[in-house]
């Protein structure tokens, strides 16, 4: 990138659609797809970062908040990635069987920038944190709302980019999680049928 | 969308900054925690002495509001509602460092102290730079009390100011419209002279708060008034004369009112400390109320003070 480039500010445009107009970051993506999927990765960075400090904060540190800025971020941050491509590699593949089309590398550049919302966990926590308001309430409330926000700019995003309706977006959206669900469910049902067994054998 | 841009990226400043912030703000909390485990004090739990710090002039207003800053008696009354009812504090040491504040707020502390007093929780008041008037009165209801050689205390007694300017009023031809329902309506006002009734109404109010500090520091000091009236006439006194005239029991610093804490409560010499804890943001906060309060101080000192207040205060 040249430093024209850079401040012409054109690199943030995917991180405003993500931001103001989630159909549009699709769109975004589409047209420069691989200099987005560079650039995407950007959040899931911010994000392990932002939600250590927000945690940190809110609790007594110790020494050990060095290790966690440190090698907690590089796992924090493996660990979204990872979770974020099985997550694009499921809602792909049920998205295939539902009639739509194969976009891995879209449906991951869709789900790291819909993470965009969850930057912002630590200043508002932080400003709970200083005026000592139920700062507790506030992590989880934040937590909550904007996970909402972040689903909601994914859901968009494939609902563009399939050219589907909200609601099988969304299906597609909830899929690893309800796969997931089922998943662990059917293990913990087996594993107490084998735990009956073992105690009355 | 240029513009957009623009704000995007200031969002994006703001979320660096406030990730700056929190690195700072923790690793100053991470290096605290290390200095005190230095110190011999590690952060642990179990029975321990609980801090009460009492700074500066006292007043009713509690300004732990927005910020959770302790000053006020409110907030010291909180603080130490909370230490007394929790089970892991067996003793409290009141770090004394205030010329005292207004009669009802001190009262409220000295109150507050007694009834801890009464449930057998050992209470040593240590002072610091200055304990005077309203400060030895809260401090009068701790069963000990240390101070250092050069601790000014002493100063009981009972003060109300206000500045007469008659003669400035008159020099700038300024002439107040008092509309009143009643003789003492506009008592302690800054354009006229005191009236001899107003004077004596005043004087009995005074001398009302003036018994009760004796009565309380008697009390509290297990002595009789006339013990104490003596040198109850406003004047100060150094740690070392008042140990001398039984206002204070130990000539000691803060550590050995703590260390006086833990043993009246029975408690392991290593036994924790668990004193007020400010966040670094916060005490950088804290830094900027007070120089706040500063300016106000001396804005009120210009001004003469706008309300009419008795205090067991000492102003030099």
């Amino acid at each position: 990138m040249t430093i024209s480039g850079f401040k012409s500010l054109k690199w943030a445009d995917p991180f405003l659609y993500a931001a103001t107009d989630p159909r549009g970051l699709f769109r975004h993506i589409s047209l420069k797809e691989n200099r987005s999927i560079c650039l995407s990765f950007i959040v899931p960075a911010a994000v392990a970062l932002t939600e250590i400090l927000a945690f940190s904060i809110l609790g007594r540190e110790t020494g050990f908040f060095h290790y966690k800025i440190t090698y907690g971020l590089i796992l924090a941050f493996l660990f979204i990635v990872f979770k974020t491509v099985v997550s694009a590699a499921l809602m792909d593949s049920i998205g295939q069987f539902l009639g739509c089309s194969g976009r891995i590398s879209e449906t991951l550049c869709i789900l790291n920038y819909s993470l965009l919302p969850k930057c912002l966990l630590l200043p508002l926590v932080y400003i709970f944190k200083t005026v000592n308001f139920a700062p507790l309430f506030f992590y989880a409330f934040f937590t909550m709302a904007l996970f909402a926000r972040s689903a909601y700019t994914a859901i968009q995003g494939l609902s563009e980019m399939h050219t589907i309706h909200f609601s099988r977006a969304l299906l597609i959206y909830l899929s690893p999680g309800i796969l997931f669900a089922v998943f662990i469910l059917f293990i913990s049902f087996l594993a107490v049928i084998c735990g009956i067994g073992f105690i009355a054998g | 969308m240029d513009r957009n841009r623009k704000i995007l990226i200031s969002i994006f400043a703001l979320l660096i900054l406030s990730v700056m912030l929190a690195i700072i703000d923790i690793s100053i909390k991470v290096q605290d925690d290390r200095d005190r485990d230095h110190r011999g004090m590690p952060f642990r739990t179990g029975p321990g002495v609980g801090i009460v710090r009492v700074e500066g002039p006292i007043s009713i207003k509690s300004r732990s509001g927005p910020f959770d800053l302790s000053a006020g008696s409110e907030s010291i009354v909180k603080r130490l509602d909370e230490l007394s009812r929790n089970s892991s504090i067996k003793a409290i040491v009141l770090r004394i460092n205030s010329p005292g504040g207004t009669v009802a707020s001190v009262q409220e502390i000295y109150h507050k102290l007694w009834k801890i007093r009464k449930r057998n929780i050992p209470l040593i008041a240590s002072m610091g730079d200055i304990a005077t008037s309203g400060g030895y009165y809260i401090a009068s209801a701790c069963n000990l009390i240390f101070a250092n050689y050069g601790t000014v205390t002493g100063s009981i007694g009972v003060i109300a100011l206000s500045p007469n300017m008659k003669g400035l009023f008159e020099k700038l031809g300024i002439k107040m419209n008092v509309i009143k329902s009643g003789n003492y309506k506009d008592i302690m006002s800054s354009h006229r002279d005191l009236t001899k009734d107003e004077s004596e109404l005043l004087q009995e109010m005074i001398d009302t708060s003036y018994r009760r500090f004796l009565k309380d520091v008697a009390l509290g000091r297990n002595q009789g008034i006339s013990d104490i009236e003596p040198y109850a006439d406003g004047r100060i006194l150094n740690g070392e004369t008042a140990q001398k005239l039984k206002l204070v029991d130990t000539i000691g610093t803060f550590d050995d009112a703590v260390d006086k804490a833990r043993e009246m409560a029975k408690l392991d010499e290593n036994s924790p400390v668990y004193d007020e804890y400010l966040t670094p943001f916060q005490q950088v906060l804290m830094s900027l109320d007070t120089m706040v309060r500063f300016g106000s101080t001396i804005k009120e000192g210009m001004d003469g003070g706008s309300a009419f207040t008795l205090e067991y205060r000492y102003r030099p």
